[in-house]
């Protein structure tokens, strides 16, 4: 579930905002960039440790004492979780149920919003605080009725339990609303004088214009789907079905005390997220301070 | 598109309908052509290779180890079949991941599972029920079982496990201690301890040795081995169950269960086994030579191996029993075949054979500690000559397991409960007194709770 | 919640005075708003309102998990239970546990962060990766590092507190530990999300504000206290609320890193209603103790409501 605050505007705005406000001594200024380094630094360590520890060999972890040495560099964690094969079909879940999550997250919610914030119709502030609602009931406290309701589909171990359940968000309807509602209302008049049909005014000239928000709403819906634990816990029994966090939540087993494997995996498993974070850092950053997005 | 299987309580829109549907809303059809590769299962629902084995376990540790040994075993034995085996975490999470699966319409085709446990999943019909004839096409009938294990498993005469093994609460002891404490006959095994004075002085005679504990155990964050004890002790005194009635009536016999606790407590308080430590400081304390006896189930033995302690195994001693009356906490893993109405006669056989294949390596499981209940081997001279491993075989035959209710087994909301509150006696938290009302009290409550099983 | 009003639209469509534009879009919308809003709302209904609604009713029955049909109507007795429930209520104090300990740090640490990372003269992409990075990881990686860094003697928590000459404790081992340990964690794992947020947030505060009080010979502890805090208070309630309701709604790190434990020291309430529910096979009652929770969340979410409300009117 999320939250949603804030307008929108800050977002678009603040690409163009004056350089910000720095003043005080030059010398006060490097030591808070002194400090940040430090503390930056001790940030890293957990993942450092974890890469660190995966490039060690699995009897290497276990000697005392503690170090940061490695004495026999290896890849052999990695290759050994890759050749064993599940991570591969881990992937294939996670890519695909994020993936289709976030396709008709985009389309419904935006078709929706546009109705919300450019349509007039009978009904409409009932509709509205009807998908308000939905702002204040988290999946989570949803599971128990949802997995009785979803095992009555005939859908528990298939993929589709896990996405149905993740589209319809309700905090994504509320951020396309507030983009589409800060669109000049003239351009739409315009279209319509020239014989546009609203389809048209949806597709070929709303969605262009809110391209930042759909970038945020796809980025973030991607980052939540794939992180989700909980749900696709409930739902997906097959090891060969699961996707990552519930893989490696629950075939640990596997990897026993061999903390090499098991760092290896959990890195394997966040790679694609941490590739996805470096190619879009700003925009993903730039969408949790235009939106207060938040899983 | 290969069967589907609807979910067991599936209803109005079938599932086939709704996928169908699902999927032209938004997929191309190609994914449909993918039939058994995940891709097809997740997206159309279709089984995932349905020729191999699906096996599921809880083991991990030296367990662990050997099991992946006995997969190694029926794969190299079977090339026909093929297996894919999961281990998932132990405890509540893999029964309730167990549960969920067959639910879901896709169970394992071969699970592991505590005898106890079964009866919860059995009673909330998860489990296919083994056809004696089915059995016997793979060479597994009754007269071949430990009978204990195998009686204790039957639900209304009827068979829906298989057991591996039973695993007793028993007594390690430290070899040079009890040595030096005069507590080992001349063949170095240790003088059968009877009667509740004869263990005290035991605990006694190598607290002098060792100079800090007579023995050691789990109770401080544990609440399994805390009733392993109570249980033990209690059964040899003639206790009735503690509950009864599939869980809805709270029997436990004041008075016994009480001197039970009384008893542990005075264990503590002259520090003869301190109720201070936990799971992992009773191992490290008994094997650091520290105490003469440590009391858990037998799976600790690799433990002292690899530790090198100086140690040997016997039965749990029998402290209150009279000479004909010996009784000892115990489980059994069994082997499971999840309920799934999409199963054919050629995949149950596969299953079938797979637990005959376990059955088979039962020598490579012993080593790890647990009793085969597989008589084809534990009768053998082979076994005999497995020690200290075949030395508390027959505790076995005495075994008592825990009682049945939907929140009982191992690892249980029973255990945790009343092993809990055991544990709070044993460490001098709570009076003996207390401890009883508080398990009463609290089993009380689940106890009118209605059962969600049938 | 920042939901501009509806209201304006039809005066403003009037003015324009566009009478075959606005006839056409009048016919057109009811009908285009139903397909538009279809898609959504059936899912919305079938995934969100039904479950609730399901939920509501299973509550007061007997329903079990394995067994068809709602079984046995039960009455109150699940919310009875629940209320007696003294685990049921040290799960709900757990969750509560973890949420004061993670939110003054998470504000605090960030705010400061934030601050400091302002004022640095280089790298603050650096900084920005540094603290962001953890926050996109997947709970089960978190987890599983961090039970690594907690592995009694092995593990480099433990290896630096030995290193300083103190004992470790068991980190998750140890009942008074357990929760601190998962509290670090979740710091370390969500803090970069609000240090983002207090950025954006900084940035908008005018380059002037500094610049004449600067000119006042005010010190840059002045400025801070006269200018920054106040004119961070609305991102800092957002910060607050966003903090309150994630943390209410902890599960992951547990569930992997304890499974609660030990001795159900750190089982929070979704945890118990996941035991509860699909272990115990209780779903009725599960459903009764999801509306407890849910209850609660919507306590926090109101307040919430009312504050960003009240914020509003006051910029």
């Amino acid at each position: 579930m999320a939250t949603l605050t804030s307008e929108p505007k800050q977002f678009t705005a603040r690409k163009g905002a004056t350089k910000t406000a720095v003043s005080g001594s030059r010398l006060f200024n490097r030591l808070c960039t002194g400090v940040m380094i430090a503390f930056s630094i001790i940030w890293l360590i957990p993942l450092l440790w974890a890469v660190d520890t995966a490039f060690k060999p699995n009897g290497e972890t276990a000697k005392l004492p503690v170090t940061w040495w490695i004495d026999h560099p290896t890849w052999g964690s990695f290759a050994s979780i890759l050749r064993q094969g599940d991570i591969w079909h881990w992937y294939l879940s996670s890519f695909l149920t994020s993936a289709l999550i976030v396709i008709l997250t985009v389309i419904t919610a935006s078709l929706a919003a546009f109705a919300l914030s450019r349509l007039k119709f009978r009904g409409q502030g009932a509709i509205l605080g009807f998908i308000l609602l939905g702002l204040l009931i988290p999946i989570q406290v949803l599971i128990v009725p949802l997995f009785r309701e979803v095992g009555g589909m005939g859908l528990l171990n298939t993929y589709w339990a896990v996405i149905l359940p993740q589209v319809p968000t309700a905090i994504a309807v509320f951020v396309f609303k507030q983009f589409f509602d800060g669109l000049p209302r003239e351009l739409e008049e315009a279209a319509r004088m020239d014989g546009a049909s609203t389809w048209w005014i949806y597709r070929g000239m709303a969605m262009p214009l809110i391209k930042p928000a759909i970038a945020a709403v796809s980025i973030f819906t991607f980052i939540w789907s794939w992180n989700n634990l909980l749900w696709p816990l409930l739902v997906l029994s097959n090891p060969k079905l699961m996707t990552i966090p519930v893989g490696l939540a629950t075939v640990q087993g596997n990897f026993g005390i061999r903390y090499a494997d098991t760092m290896a995996a959990a890195l394997l498993g966040a790679l694609p997220l941490i590739a996805l974070f470096l190619f879009f850092q700003r925009q993903i950053v730039e969408g949790v301070a235009g939106t207060g997005l938040k899983g | 598109m290969t069967t589907d299987h609807p979910a067991p309580q599936s209803t109005g829109v079938s599932r086939r309908g709704f996928l169908g549907g699902a999927l032209a809303l938004g997929l191309g059809a190609g994914a449909l052509s993918a039939c058994s590769t995940p891709l097809g299962a997740g997206l159309a629902g279709s089984t995932l290779d349905p020729g191999t084995v699906q096996y599921w376990n809880l083991f991990g540790g030296g367990d662990g180890v050997r099991m992946q040994a006995m997969e190694a075993g029926f794969e190299k034995s079977h090339a026909g079949i093929g297996l894919s085996s999961v281990t998932l975490a132990w405890g509540n999470p893999y029964y309730t991941k167990l549960s969920l699966a067959t639910l879901g319409g896709a169970p394992p085709d071969v699970a592991v599972s505590h005898l106890t446990r079964m009866k919860t999943l059995q009673a909330a019909d998860l489990l296919a029920e083994l056809q004696p004839a089915d059995l016997a096409r793979h060479g597994m009938t009754a007269d071949k079982f430990n009978q204990t294990a195998w009686k204790t498993g039957l639900v209304d005469g009827k068979i829906y496990a298989i057991p591996l093994d039973t695993h007793p609460f028993v007594c390690f002891y430290n070899t040079d201690v009890c040595k030096k404490a005069g507590l080992l006959d001349s063949s170095g095994k240790l003088k059968p301890i009877t009667g509740e004075q004869a263990f005290m002085d035991a605990l006694t005679k190598a607290k002098k040795v060792t100079g800090q504990y007579g023995a050691t155990i789990a109770a401080i964050n544990e609440t399994s081995t805390p009733w392993r004890i109570f249980q033990s002790l209690y059964s040899q005194l003639g206790g009735s169950p503690v509950v009864s009635a599939q869980g809805t009536k709270v029997t436990i016999d004041d008075a016994k269960a009480l001197k039970i606790l009384t008893f542990l407590s005075k264990l503590n308080t002259t520090q003869l086994m301190p109720g201070s430590l936990d799971y992992q400081g009773a191992i490290a304390t008994f094997a650091a030579g520290r105490a003469g006896f440590f009391f858990q189930g037998e799976w600790e033995i690799t433990t002292f191996q690899t530790a090198k302690t100086p140690f040997s195994m016997t039965k749990f001693p029998n402290v209150y029993g009279d000479a004909g009356h010996y009784a000892v906490q115990a489980d059994s893993h069994t082997l499971v075949i999840p309920k799934d109405s999409g199963r054919t006669p050629a995949q149950l056989d596969s299953a079938l054979t797979f637990i005959r294949s376990m059955l088979d390596q039962s020598a490579t499981w012993a080593a790890g500690g647990h009793v085969p209940a597989w008589l084809p081997y534990r009768n053998t001279p082979a076994y005999a000559k497995l020690t200290p491993q075949s030395n508390y075989a027959s505790a076995a035959d005495a075994a008592v397991y825990d009682p049945i209710a939907w929140y009982s087994g191992s690892g249980s909301d029973f255990e945790i409960i009343v092993g809990g509150t055991i544990g709070a006696v044993m460490s001098g938290v709570s009076s003996p007194q207390s401890g009883l009302d508080q398990i009463k009290q609290k089993l009380g409550v689940l106890a009118k709770t209605q059962p969600p099983t049938r | 919640m920042t939901t501009t009003t509806q209201a304006s639209r039809p005066t403003q469509a009037a003015s324009t005075d566009v009478p075959r534009a606005r006839g056409r879009g009048r016919r057109d919308d009811n009908r285009s708003a139903l397909a538009f809003l279809a898609p959504f709302l059936i899912l919305y209904v079938l995934f969100v309102i039904g479950p609730a609604l399901y939920g509501l009713v299973m509550s007061f029955f007997d329903t079990s998990l394995v067994k068809s049909g709602l079984g046995k109507f039960a009455g109150l007795s699940n919310y009875v239970e629940a209320f007696k429930s003294a685990d049921f209520w040290s799960s709900m104090w757990h969750t509560v546990l973890f949420t004061i300990l993670t939110t003054p740090p998470l504000v605090i640490l960030s705010f400061i962060f934030a601050l400091l990372a302002e004022r640095a003269t280089h790298g603050k992409w650096f900084f920005r990766l540094a603290f962001f990075a953890p926050y996109i990881l997947p709970s089960a990686t978190v987890a599983l590092i961090w039970i690594w860094l907690y592995t009694p003697d092995l593990g480099l928590a433990s290896g630096v507190v030995q290193k300083v000459g103190i004992t470790a404790p068991q980190w998750l081992g140890d009942p008074n530990w357990a929760m601190w340990s998962i509290a670090a964690t979740t710091v370390w794992w969500t803090l970069g999300f609000n240090f983002v947020l207090y950025l954006a947030g900084l940035q908008e505060i005018p380059r002037e504000l500094y610049e004449s009080s600067s000119l006042d010979g005010a010190s840059p502890w002045q400025q801070m206290r006269s200018i920054t805090i106040p004119l961070l208070r609305r991102t800092t309630t957002l910060v607050v609320v966003l903090q309150i309701i994630a943390s209410l709604k902890v599960f992951d790190q547990m569930y992997i890193m304890t499974s609660g434990g030990p001795n159900f020291s750190t089982r929070p309430a979704l945890e118990y209603i996941y035991d509860i529910g699909f272990t115990d096979y209780r779903v009725g009652y599960g459903a009764a103790a999801s509306t407890v929770y849910f209850v609660l969340l919507l306590i926090v979410s109101a307040v919430w409501f009312l504050q960003t409300r009240r914020a509003e009117k006051k910029v």
